[in-house]
């Protein structure tokens, strides 16, 4: 069944005041193209948005809290249309989620989760867990399941049971770790990732591991680039702590040095 | 991803006040897997004659081999190096031979020919050739590099200023591009020297 909790402040656009017996109006749902061949339709729809998902982000879990980072390239094909991308998003002051997939899949999905978040704090007059939120996500993202949709993204937050970190896709699943980086240049950002990983780091070791592993994957991937962001999630709330431009980065990590000059430039003798 | 597309390449040609350059990028990728960023894709022929291949690697690998044969046996029997128009007819040739199973690659050539008269021209895979007096591009970063050179080209550059147009003009394109990039090589070319020049640039 579809959740339509998120469109019940959509007005129906189908039978507005025209009821004849007082009959309730239909209920909200997306509108459906008109469309001979649906089926094919949505198998089409689904094939325009799939090679999605270039991008590299990644959270992990350690002593002083939860490390989120992530580039901020959007690529259609071969085009970079945006270096500029914001993929890591506030849901609110204690807790992150990332964007891996279709832009506008996931931009809706967690401000819609934001949403949710308010009023289970207003409901129940306390802040709602990571794990109910990540919860939340993943059980509206399962009811579209198969429709095209295509979210990869991970909520990262700090409740009372301490840090949490969730992964939630658009298939319905939703896994609960330590460690996890999503998008197509995830590869290179793990192995980074988990060769200098501890436990036991302060938070400068740790955003610094976060922020070369976002490097080495916007080196390696084409679909990753732009700017490597990193934030922090701790006991009083979520902090940027850095956002630098990964083409200096490079330099910074592999200062130029001028080189010798192996071959001597001869002036040609002329005609 | 199409054929053209499987290693990523950007290559680019402009002609200048008797000189010319020509630049490309220097990426190697498999998709969007970057292995090599050291890539060479602009060889010499002779003193005055360069040409860059772009498309797909090992074509560009093997149709220059080819071309460096062919260039040989010209020089042994006539005495002489080859004209830049010579030469680009001789492409177009070989890769029409193979019109249908064809090289993939789209060549740059650039050359100083009688007078020292700069020459461009570039050609699609099946050799169809396109000369130009301003500037030729070829590559999956070609629609940017139009772009690109179109606003910053003007004629009669001298050698300096020609390096400095056709790199800003190579690094924003590629900058658009998740397949090309990660740096850039310029030859600038006049009657009396070659400069080869390494550019930085960004390395995502």
């Amino acid at each position: 069944m579809l959740d339509t909790t998120a469109l019940e402040s959509f007005p129906s656009l189908i039978s507005h005041g025209i009821n004849v017996a007082g009959e309730i109006s239909a209920p909200p749902s997306f509108q459906l193209p008109n469309s001979n061949d649906f089926d094919g339709f949505v198998k089409e729809t689904i094939q325009m948005v799939k090679p999605a998902k270039g991008t590299t982000t990644l959270a992990f879990i350690f002593k002083e809290g939860v490390m989120v980072a992530a580039d901020s390239r959007a690529s259609m094909g071969g085009y970079i249309s945006s270096q500029s991308v914001k993929k890591i998003i506030e849901i609110n002051p204690y807790m992150l989620g990332t964007m891996a997939g279709g832009a506008a899949d996931c931009q809706f999905w967690h401000r819609n989760l934001g949403i949710k978040c308010r009023l289970h704090e207003l409901a129940n007059k306390r802040r709602i867990s990571v794990t109910g939120a990540s919860k939340l996500l993943a059980n509206i993202l399962y009811s579209y399941r198969g429709m095209g949709s295509s979210v990869g993204t991970m909520i990262a937050g700090w409740d009372e049971t301490g840090p949490g970190l969730y992964y939630v896709d658009s298939e319905g699943g939703r896994l609960k770790g330590n460690r996890f980086s999503v998008g197509s240049g995830s590869p290179y950002a793990y192995g980074v990732l988990d060769s200098g990983y501890k436990y036991d780091m302060s938070v400068e070791e740790a955003s610094e591991l976060a922020r070369r592993a976002i490097y080495h994957a916007t080196f390696r991937d084409g679909a990753s680039g732009g700017v490597a962001s990193v934030y922090y999630v701790g006991p009083t709330g979520r902090k940027k702590l850095s956002g630098d431009d990964v083409g200096e980065l490079h330099y910074h990590y592999n200062p130029v040095t001028p080189s010798t000059v192996e071959q001597e430039m001869v002036e040609a003798a002329g005609p | 991803m199409t054929i053209f597309k499987h290693n990523g390449s950007a290559v680019v040609a402009m002609v200048g006040k008797n000189c010319f350059a020509i630049a490309s990028d220097r990426r190697l990728g498999v998709q969007l897997q970057t292995i090599a960023t050291d890539f060479q894709r602009i060889s010499k022929i002779h003193d005055k004659l360069y040409i860059g291949l772009s498309g797909l690697a090992t074509d560009s690998q093997t149709l220059y081999q080819r071309l460096v044969f062919r260039h040989k046996l010209y020089q042994l029997r006539e005495e002489l190096d080859m004209k830049p128009e010579t030469f680009a007819s001789l492409v177009s040739a070989m890769q029409y031979e193979k019109r249908f199973g064809p090289y993939f690659c789209q060549p740059v050539i650039a050359g100083l020919g009688d007078d020292d008269k700069p020459f461009i021209c570039t050609m699609d895979a099946i050799g169809a050739k396109e000369l130009a007096k301003d500037f030729v591009v070829a590559g999956t970063a070609s629609e940017s590099l139009y772009g690109a050179c179109e606003s910053m080209f003007k004629p009669d550059m001298e050698a300096e200023e020609l390096f400095e147009t056709i790199s800003q003009a190579l690094l924003s394109s590629v900058d658009r591009d998740c397949l090309s990039g990660w740096g850039g090589h310029v030859y600038v070319v006049t009657p009396t020297e070659v400069k080869e020049r390494i550019l930085k640039g960004r390395m995502d």
